[in-house]
C-alpha cells in the first residue's frame, strides 16, 4: 500500500524532473516540474481521431497497457512493506504482466496498418525481448543471494555484508537504470524528442493514437519511469523505518531522474543497429552480478 | 467394467465404428466418426478419472501362447495423458466436421481420412493403456501410421506426399529405437513390461537401454535435432490434424519419457542436467525459427517444438530434483511439465483451428499475403489472440501458470544445490526461459498483427467470411478450458502434483506443507484481479469518451494522403533485425541474380529470400545421403517384382522352420 501510494505520487513530477533537468543541462529555464502532468490531463479532456483502418484491437490496447502497469505496480514492496500483491516468485508475473501490455502496444501499432508504426512495434518487440534475460539473471542472483524467491523477501533481506555486495548494489542499480531506460525508450536506445519517424522506436508505435488514449499511454510512461525508481530505491531503503525510508525513497527517485534527464542530455542516441548490442551489455552486467554473488556465497572454490 | 473389459469394448467401437464409416452416406460419415470418437473417450475417460482420483486401474489379458500376460493399467500419469488426448481428439473432431466440408469433391479421401481418425484416437489411448512393451509398441505403431495417412489427405499433391515419407521414416526411426531398447531390456531381465525397467542391474550397459528408449521417444516429442519432422508434417496435415498432432501426438513423446525416467534407479542428476541442456536448446532452436516463419502452418510447427523444449526444462529440472534429494524441486519441475502438457495442447489446438480457418478462407499459407483479417473474421481472430497471449506465456492465460511453476522450481533450485556447475546450468535456464519469452512475444504480434490487422495485402480469390460455428465451437471449448486452468490452477496443479507423487515414489505428497498450492490460487485470483483492473479502467475511458467527439480519418502517412497497402510492414520486415542477430540459428538465403557491369538495358528479374532450418541442412540432409550411398547397394532388393517378394517371404518361412528344426530358435 504504502509503495502503491508513493509510486502515484511520484509518477506525478517524475518526468518533469527529467524535462527540467535537461533544460537545465541546456541553458534554459525550463517548464515546472508539473507541466507534463498537466499535459496529460489536457489530452484526457480532448477528443479523438480514430484510423478507419484500426479494429477493437486499437481501442483496447491502451487500457490493457496501463491496467498492467497498474499490476505490476501492486506488486513492488516498499523496503519492509510488502505491496499490496506478494507472493513466492511475484517477479515472474511482475515481468510477464508488463510483457502482455507490450504485447498489446506492439499489435495496436500494426493494427493501423503504417509502416511507420510497423516499424517501431518490431524495434520495441526485439529490444524489449533483449532485456528479459537480463532483469531475470539480476533477479535470479539476488535471489540466490538472498535466498529468498519473492520482491519483499529479497529486498527485506538484503543486507550488505562484504565489499563485494556493496559492488552487486551498485551494478544492480545501474542495470535497472538501463533497463526502465531501454522499456521506456529513452535516450542512449530512443529519442523521444525526435522529429523523424524513421528514427523513432516507441514513439511512432503511438503516431495514431490521440485523445484520452494517447493521454493514457503517457501517463503509463510516468508511472513506468516510478515503478523503476522503486525498485531502486528498493537497494538502499532495506529495513529502515518508514520517517526515514519515505524521505529516502523520494531522494533517491529525484537522483533517478536527474540521472535520466543527465543522460539524456550529454549522450547521443546510438544508431539503431548497434542498440542490440548495447542491450546485451545489461546481461553481461547482469552476469556479473551473478558471478559476484556466487563469489560472496563462497561457491567458488 | 473391469479395465479389460472396457478395453476390447474400444476396439469393438472402433471396428463397429470403421464399418459404420465405410456404409453411411457421404454426408453423415463425419458425424459417425465424430459419434465413434465420443464413444470411445467416454468409454476411456471413465476409468481415466478413476485412476486419477481414486486408484490405479490394472486388468490383464491372459496370453497363454505368448511370453507374458498383457497387463492394461491406468495410472495416474495415463489417465492425465488419456484425458488430454480424447479432449482434443474431440475438439479435432467437430472442427474436422466443419473444416472437411470444403472438400466436399475428394470424396474417397474423406472417407479414407475418417476411418484413420477414429483409428488415430484409439490408438493414442492405447500408446498410454498398455503396460507391455510389445502391445506398446504395436499401438504406437497404429497411431504413427494411421497419423501418416491423415497427414497426407491430400496425397494428389506432390509436397504433401513428400511430408507424409519424411514423417513415415522418422517415425520408424523412432519404433526400430524402441524395439531395440524392449528386446534388450527382455534379454536383460525377461520381461517387456515398462516396470522391468527399474529392475535393470546397475551396470554401464543398462543406461545404454535408457537413452536408447529416450532416442526413440524423443524422435516423437520432437527435441532437437530430431525435430525435422515436425515442420514438415504439420503445414501439410488438414488443420485439426495438425492441431491433434500437435497437441497430443508429440506429447506422448513426453508420455514415453516419463514412462522410463520414473523407472530409473540412478545418475538422475546427470540425466537432468542432459536433459535440461538439450530442452533449453530445444526451445530456444525452436523459438527462434518460428519468428521468422512465414507460412503460418510451419510457424506454429516450430513453435510445437519451442513448447517441448519448456516441457524438457520441467523434466530435466524434476530429475535434478530426484538427484539432490530435493523433492519439492521434483514436484515443481515434473507437475511444471505435466501442466504445460496439458496446457499446450490447448493453445496449440486452438491456434491451428484458427490457422486452418484462415487457410480455408484464404487459401494460403504466406501471411505476407493476408492483412484484415480482423474486420472479416472477427470471431476466429479474437480466439487466435487468446491462443497467442496464452502460448507466449502471458497472465491472465493458461500459459503463464505452467510457465511460473517451471520458473518457481528454478529459482528455487538456484539456492538447493551446493556445486557450481548446477547453479550455473539453472541461472542460464532462467535467461534461456526469459529469451524464449521474449521471442515468443516477437513470433505472436508478428504472426497475428500481419495475418489479422491492417489492410489486406492481396487481392484474394474471393471474400474471407466467418466460418461456421461447429468450427467456431471447440475453439470456445478450448478457451473456456484454458480460463479454468488461468483462474484456478490449484484445482490442475493438485492433480499433476499427486501424479508425480505416486509416480516417483516421493512418499507423502511433500508440497503438503509448501505454499505451492496456496500460491498458485492466488495466482488465480490475481489473473481475476488483473480483468478487473482492465475493466475498471476501460469502463472509465468509456464513460468518458463517449461524451467526446470521435472521428473517423485515414491512418496518419506523415502527411501523405495516398497510403498504398504494399508500404504496410510485413512479417519479413518485422523480424529481420531479430534474424540477422540471431544468424547463427535461422540463416537467411537470398535468390537473385546480379546485374553485370555490361548489362546496360537490365532485364526484369525476380528476387526472394527463405530461411533454412540449419539442422536440418547441416546435419541430418547430409546423414541422410551419406547412408542413401551405403544402402544403395541394397538396392537390388527392391526391384518391383511381386514374384521376387514372394520368394523373400518363403524363405523367410524356410529359415524360421529351419530354426526350429535344428532347434537355434526356442
Amino acid at each position: 500500500m504504502v509503495s502503491l501510494v508513493l509510486i502515484i505520487l511520484t509518477s506525478l513530477f517524475f518526468t518533469g524532473i527529467v524535462v527540467r533537468t535537461k533544460s537545465i543541462a541546456s541553458g534554459r529555464k525550463g517548464p515546472g516540474i508539473f507541466q507534463p502532468m498537466k499535459d496529460i490531463i489536457r489530452l484526457w479532456k480532448k477528443g479523438s481521431v480514430y484510423s478507419t483502418t484500426t479494429s477493437f484491437i486499437f481501442q483496447i490496447a491502451p487500457s490493457i497497457y496501463i491496467a498492467s502497469v497498474l499490476m505490476a505496480i501492486l506488486m513492488i514492496p516498499h523496503g519492509n512493506h510488502p505491496g499490496i500483491i506478494s507472493f513466492e516468485g511475484d517477479f515472474v508475473m511482475f515481468a510477464y504482466v508488463l510483457a502482455l501490455g507490450k504485447f498489446l502496444m506492439i499489435i495496436s501499432a500494426l493494427d493501423t496498418g503504417s509502416s511507420f508504426e510497423g516499424m517501431g512495434a518490431s524495434r520495441e518487440a526485439l529490444y524489449s525481448m533483449l532485456v528479459e534475460p537480463a532483469f531475470f539473471i539480476l533477479i535470479g542472483s539476488f535471489a540466490l543471494f538472498t535466498g529468498q524467491t519473492s520482491f519483499h523477501g529479497i529486498f527485506s533481506s538484503l543486507h550488505y555484508g562484504s565489499h563485494i555486495s556493496y559492488m552487486l548494489g551498485g551494478l544492480a542499480t545501474f542495470v535497472f537504470i538501463f533497463i526502465a531506460m531501454i522499456e521506456n525508450s529513452r535516450m542512449p536506445v530512443d529519442d523521444p524528442k525526435t522529429h523523424l519517424e524513421l528514427t523513432m522506436v516507441h514513439e511512432v508505435m503511438i503516431l495514431d493514437n490521440s485523445g484520452f488514449d494517447l493521454g493514457l499511454i503517457m501517463y503509463t510512461t510516468h508511472l513506468k519511469f516510478a515503478m523503476y525508481g522503486a525498485i531502486i530505491s528498493n537497494f538502499f531503503i532495506g529495513v529502515l523505518p518508514l520517517e526515514i525510508s519515505i524521505p529516502l525513497f523520494f531522494a533517491v527517485q529525484i537522483c533517478f531522474a536527474v540521472v535520466v534527464g543527465i543522460i539524456e542530455s550529454f549522450i547521443a542516441r546510438f544508431r539503431l543497429g548497434h542498440n542490440p548490442q548495447f542491450i546485451f551489455i545489461l546481461t553481461s552486467v547482469s552476469l556479473l552480478i551473478f558471478f559476484g554473488v556466487l563469489l560472496v556465497l563462497g561457491k567458488f572454490i | 467394467m473391469e479395465i479389460t473389459q472396457i478395453t476390447s469394448w474400444t476396439a469393438i467401437v472402433l471396428i463397429a465404428g470403421i464399418a459404420g464409416i465405410m456404409v453411411v452416406r457421404d454426408k453423415l460419415k463425419s458425424i459417425t466418426a465424430l459419434s465413434v470418437v465420443l464413444i470411445n473417450a467416454v468409454l476411456t475417460s471413465i476409468p481415466a478419472i478413476l485412476a486419477l482420483t481414486v486408484a490405479p486401474q490394472t486388468g490383464s489379458f491372459a496370453m497363454p501362447h505368448l511370453l507374458s500376460n498383457i497387463v492394461v493399467r491406468i495410472d495416474s500419469l495415463s489417465a492425465w495423458f488419456i484425458l488430454i488426448i480424447n479432449f482434443t481428439s474431440i475438439n479435432g473432431a467437430l472442427y474436422g466436421n466443419g473444416y472437411m466440408k470444403a472438400y466436399s469433391e475428394l470424396k474417397t479421401n474423406r472417407e479414407i481420412h475418417w476411418i484413420f481418425y477414429v483409428i488415430f484416437h484409439i490408438s493414442m489411448v492405447w500408446v498410454c493403456m498398455f503396460e507391455n512393451g510389445l502391445a506398446f509398441i504395436i499401438s504406437w505403431e497404429l497411431m504413427s501410421l494411421s497419423s501418416l495417412m491423415l497427414v497426407i489427405f491430400e496425397f494428389q499433391k506432390k509436397n504433401t506426399l513428400k511430408a507424409g515419407i519424411n514423417y513415415m521414416v522418422q517415425m520408424h526411426l523412432s519404433v526400430i529405437f524402441l524395439t531395440i531398447g524392449f528386446i534388450w531390456l527382455n534379454i536383460k531381465t525377461g520381461s517387456f513390461d515398462f516396470s522391468a525397467l527399474s529392475q535393470l542391474p546397475l551396470a554401464k550397459h543398462s543406461v545404454w537401454i535408457f537413452i536408447l528408449l529416450f532416442f526413440g521417444f524423443a524422435i516423437k516429442a520432437g527435441f532437437i535435432p530430431f525435430h525435422t519432422w515436425l515442420p514438415h508434417a504439420h503445414p501439410a496435415a488438414p488443420s485439426h490434424v495438425s492441431g491433434v498432432m500437435s497437441g497430443v501426438i508429440v506429447k506422448l513423446g513426453i508420455y514415453g519419457i516419463f514412462r522410463i525416467i520414473m523407472n530409473l534407479r540412478y545418475d538422475w542428476l546427470l540425466f537432468g542436467e542432459i536433459v535440461l541442456s538439450l530442452s533449453v536448446l530445444t526451445a530456444v532452436y525452436g523459438i527462434a525459427n518460428a519468428a521468422v516463419k512465414r507460412d503460418f502452418k510451419g510457424m506454429l510447427a516450430f513453435c510445437t517444438i519451442e513448447n517441448i523444449g519448456i516441457i524438457g526444462i520441467g523434466i530435466g529440472l524434476g530429475l535434478m530434483g530426484i538427484g539432490s534429494d530435493n523433492q519439492i524441486l521434483a514436484v515443481l519441475g515434473f507437475s511444471g511439465a505435466l501442466l504445460h502438457t496439458f496446457n499446450h495442447s490447448l493453445f496449440k489446438s486452438l491456434l491451428f483451428f484458427g490457422a486452418g480457418s484462415v487457410y480455408q478462407q484464404t487459401h494460403t499459407r504466406n501471411i505476407e499475403h493476408l492483412g484484415g483479417l480482423i474486420k472479416k473474421m472477427p470471431q476466429t481472430a479474437a480466439l487466435f489472440l487468446v491462443g497467442a497471449i496464452a502460448i507466449g506465456g502471458l497472465p491472465p492465460f493458461n500459459g503463464f501458470i505452467s510457465e511460473f511453476i517451471i520458473y518457481s522450481g528454478l529459482f528455487k533450485g538456484l539456492s538447493g544445490f551446493p556445486g557450481i556447475s548446477q547453479v550455473v546450468l539453472l541461472i542460464l535456464t532462467i535467461a534461456g526461459l526469459a529469451l524464449i519469452g521474449g521471442i515468443s512475444v516477437l513470433t505472436f504480434t508478428k504472426t497475428f498483427g500481419v495475418i489479422f490487422l491492417g489492410n489486406p495485402r492481396t487481392r484474394l480469390h474471393h471474400e474471407p467470411a466467418e466460418t461456421p460455428f461447429i468450427m467456431l465451437l471447440p475453439q470456445y471449448l478450448i478457451v473456456a478450458a484454458m480460463l479454468s486452468v488461468a483462474f484456478f490452477p490449484q484445482f490442475y496443479f493438485n492433480y499433476a502434483s499427486k501424479i508425480v507423487a505416486s509416480s516417483f515414489h516421493l512418499g507423502n505428497n511433500p508440497l503438503d506443507e509448501s505454499p505451492i498450492a496456496d500460491n498458485l490460487k492466488y495466482i488465480g485470483l490475481i489473473s481475476m484481479v488483473f480483468i478487473g483492473i482492465f475493466i475498471l479502467v476501460f469502463g472509465l475511458r468509456w464513460l468518458i469518451v463517449r461524451k467526446r467527439t470521435a472521428i473517423l480519418y485515414e491512418t496518419w502517412g506523415c502527411g501523405y494522403v495516398a497510403p498504398v497497402v504494399k508500404a504496410q510492414y510485413t512479417g519479413r520486415s518485422f523480424a529481420r533485425q531479430f534474424g540477422s542477430l540471431f544468424d547463427f540459428i535461422v540463416r537467411i538465403r537470398k535468390n537473385h541474380k546480379k546485374t553485370q557491369k555490361t548489362e546496360l538495358y537490365p532485364e526484369k528479374r525476380t528476387f526472394s529470400t527463405y530461411y533454412s532450418d540449419i539442422l536440418e541442412k547441416y546435419v541430418i540432409i547430409p546423414l541422410a545421403r551419406r547412408s542413401t550411398f551405403l544402402l544403395n547397394y541394397f538396392q537390388f532388393i527392391q526391384n518391383g517384382q511381386i514374384q521376387s517378394y514372394v520368394i523373400y517371404g518363403l524363405f523367410f518361412i524356410m529359415l524360421i522352420f529351419l530354426g526350429t528344426v535344428l532347434k537355434i530358435i526356442t
